[in-house]
């Protein structure tokens, strides 16, 4: 039992609770949507018969308004609501763009169209510190560099590159773990894009950017600063599981069915140097830390770098050795999670050996015979590994 | 001492009140959807008017509401000296030079993929090639025949307008005056039907 007098002394000496997302504040959000979607449909039922300038002014109140609550949720100390506020007046800005676009008759270059919206939100972003508001400028900025790199597909559009650095810098000077998902989450889209342009091998580069990511990550993580190790923890997640995406990748598309260069093709220096540097970086962690984990990341790296690498050499038969990489990439990766603690890579890990054997299995070209021969010898091959280090390490029980 | 730095600038930026910066984060957001509208009046403003002859085009497309779809004669035009020209892009910037005829009406007179000086009456207006940049070896090339867009291909109107204009234009009854600034970039200052203004563009 507890007395009053007890539970009073327990109440004065525990930190008030922060006024965060409760019940309450979840169905006023819900109430506030609405109200806000009944707004806009009886608007857009009377968007024509307006003159153009009312028009103009209900989408500048619209603008104004909705940062102006952001600014009263944020003094009133309820960041989500102010957060959230951001990030519709942000919405708001967009299809601002696109409405003043069609009032004025200025359609035409939409990629330019989302580049304006992507810097508006770039800058809301940082004076507010909304991470809604940062994922928004993420997202305009990424549609904006696709389209230019479909209008300009044989050069890469590194431009988007320094978006994404201001927006890193924003997730280390915020300290926050959400922006820095978003900013690793926003390097995929770029790289995918980029991999698709002419001229290109898209798995080779898809990989070079898993490696570059990953190895950033890693000797982001061990940095002395505490916002960058939290940042470059959250980037390795991410070059992880790309690590592990483009393994198998790797191994599906080795098909000649799904292979578009029959001739070599060239590599471009700036993705070969970035996979090489992603591997250097994971080596030079594992040097400088004495880390294992480290070192096994690199190896995986460097093991999916060279599959990709014997892959783009065109070749008869399946590519026995590539597969094998794939595999002992995706071990090391595993292995690299378990020795540093960290389950994502772990996860990652995992997730690569199951894909790979799959891609494996159902390849279409080729005897399935010969690949259940492969698969056997493989699995024998890791249990007899297995024996051998059940010898030689040192085992935590008896 | 990066991290000094960085953290004596958060507190710093936290002792400003938070209106201020939701403030000036709305001004900035309000601010470039006004230049987009200030842009557009000094090209209605300063602008050189061209009367441009619209030709028939496919219905309208429904995903983008009720608006009318501009061609003009000028839109496809033969590449001339740019014929297997390299473009560097699929979409590249081109100015077109043009010179009014017996009508009025402004016609093209040559292609070109840099501005080059023009004597008055011609003006030069500057557009984008939607299609006819990907041939030769490389596919960068220019062909033979250029689809060139001028930012002047959709003129929005009140809802059931459409139609009329689309009539209009279908029987070349449709022009269009455009105001052009020296650096080629135009947009749509009038419309006429048989030589009579249906719509006069507002500066704001």
């Amino acid at each position: 039992m507890i007395t009053p007098a007890a539970l009073a002394n327990i109440r004065v000496a525990l930190p008030s609770r922060a006024p965060g997302t409760n019940i309450p504040v979840v169905v006023a959000i819900v109430g506030g949507l609405l109200i806000a979607a009944a707004f806009l449909a009886f608007v857009a039922a009377h968007w024509t018969d307006l003159a153009r300038l009312v028009r103009l002014a209900i989408l500048l109140a619209g603008i104004v308004g909705a940062h102006g609550l952001g600014a009263w949720f944020a003094r009133a100390g309820r960041p989500v609501l102010a957060d959230l506020c951001a990030g519709v007046g942000s919405i708001i800005f967009g299809a601002g763009i696109a409405l003043v676009g069609q009032m004025y008759h200025l359609g035409g270059d939409f990629a330019g169209g989302m580049l304006l919206w992507a810097m508006g939100a770039l800058v809301a972003a940082a004076l507010t510190g909304s991470r809604g508001v940062l994922a928004v400028a993420l997202v305009a900025a990424s549609l904006w560099s696709s389209m230019r790199i479909f209008e300009i597909p044989d050069v890469p559009h590194f431009s988007f590159v320094a978006i994404w650095f201001i927006a890193a810098g924003l997730a280390l000077a915020w300290n926050s773990r959400v922006a820095a998902h978003l900013v690793a989450l926003a390097a995929l889209p770029w790289w995918i894009t980029t991999a698709l342009q002419v001229g290109l091998e898209p798995s080779f580069v898809l990989a070079d950017g898993a490696a570059f990511l990953f190895g950033a990550g890693l000797a982001l993580g061990v940095a002395p600063w505490q916002r960058a190790s939290s940042a470059g923890a959250v980037l390795s997640i991410y070059g992880a599981f790309s690590l592990a995406g483009v393994s198998i990748l790797e191994v599906a598309t080795a098909n000649d069915l799904f292979r578009t260069h029959a001739g070599t093709v060239s590599q471009s220096l700036w993705a070969i140097s970035s996979g090489v540097a992603g591997a250097i970086f994971a080596f030079a962690v594992a040097t400088t830390t004495r880390r294992a984990g480290a070192a096994f990341a690199g190896i995986a790296i460097g093991l999916v770098l060279l599959a990709a690498a014997v892959w783009s050499t065109p070749q008869a038969g399946e590519p026995w050795r590539a597969y094998a990489f794939e595999l002992c990439a995706m071990l090391c990766l595993v292995v690299s999670g378990m020795l540093d603690s960290t389950r994502p890579r772990i996860v990652a890990g995992w997730l690569g050996i199951a894909g790979v054997i799959v891609a494996i299995t159902w390849a279409v070209k080729g005897s399935l015979l010969h690949r259940s021969m492969f698969l056997a010898v493989a699995g024998a091959v890791a249990i007899a590994l297995s024996l051998a280090l059940n010898r030689l390490l040192p085992r935590d029980h008896e | 001492m990066i991290e000094t730095s960085a953290t004596s600038f958060a507190e710093l930026f936290a002792r400003i009140p938070k209106i201020v910066l939701f403030g000036v984060a709305a001004l900035v957001q309000v601010a470039l959807l006004t230049l987009m509208i200030i842009d557009r009046v000094q090209i209605l403003r300063e602008g050189t008017e061209v009367t441009l002859q619209t030709r028939p085009l496919d219905p309208r497309d429904l995903l983008r509401g009720d608006y009318v779809v501009l061609g003009y004669d000028i839109s496809q035009l033969p590449a001339g000296s740019l014929l297997n020209q390299p473009t560097g892009t699929s979409n590249p910037m081109v100015f077109v030079k043009l010179a009014p005829n017996r009508d009025g009406l402004y016609e093209a007179v040559s292609v070109h993929a840099d501005a080059v000086a023009v004597a008055s009456p011609e003006v030069l207006i500057r557009g984008r090639v939607a299609h006819g940049a990907t041939c030769g070896s490389s596919e960068r090339a220019f062909c033979d025949k250029l689809q060139i867009r001028y930012n002047l291909e959709s003129y929005f109107v009140p809802e059931g307008g459409g139609r009329k204009l689309e009539q209009a234009r279908n029987q070349r009854k449709l022009t269009v005056v455009a105001a052009v600034l020296p650096s080629g970039r135009a947009a749509i200052k009038r419309l006429l039907v048989d030589g009579e203004p249906i719509y006069e563009e507002p500066w704001f």
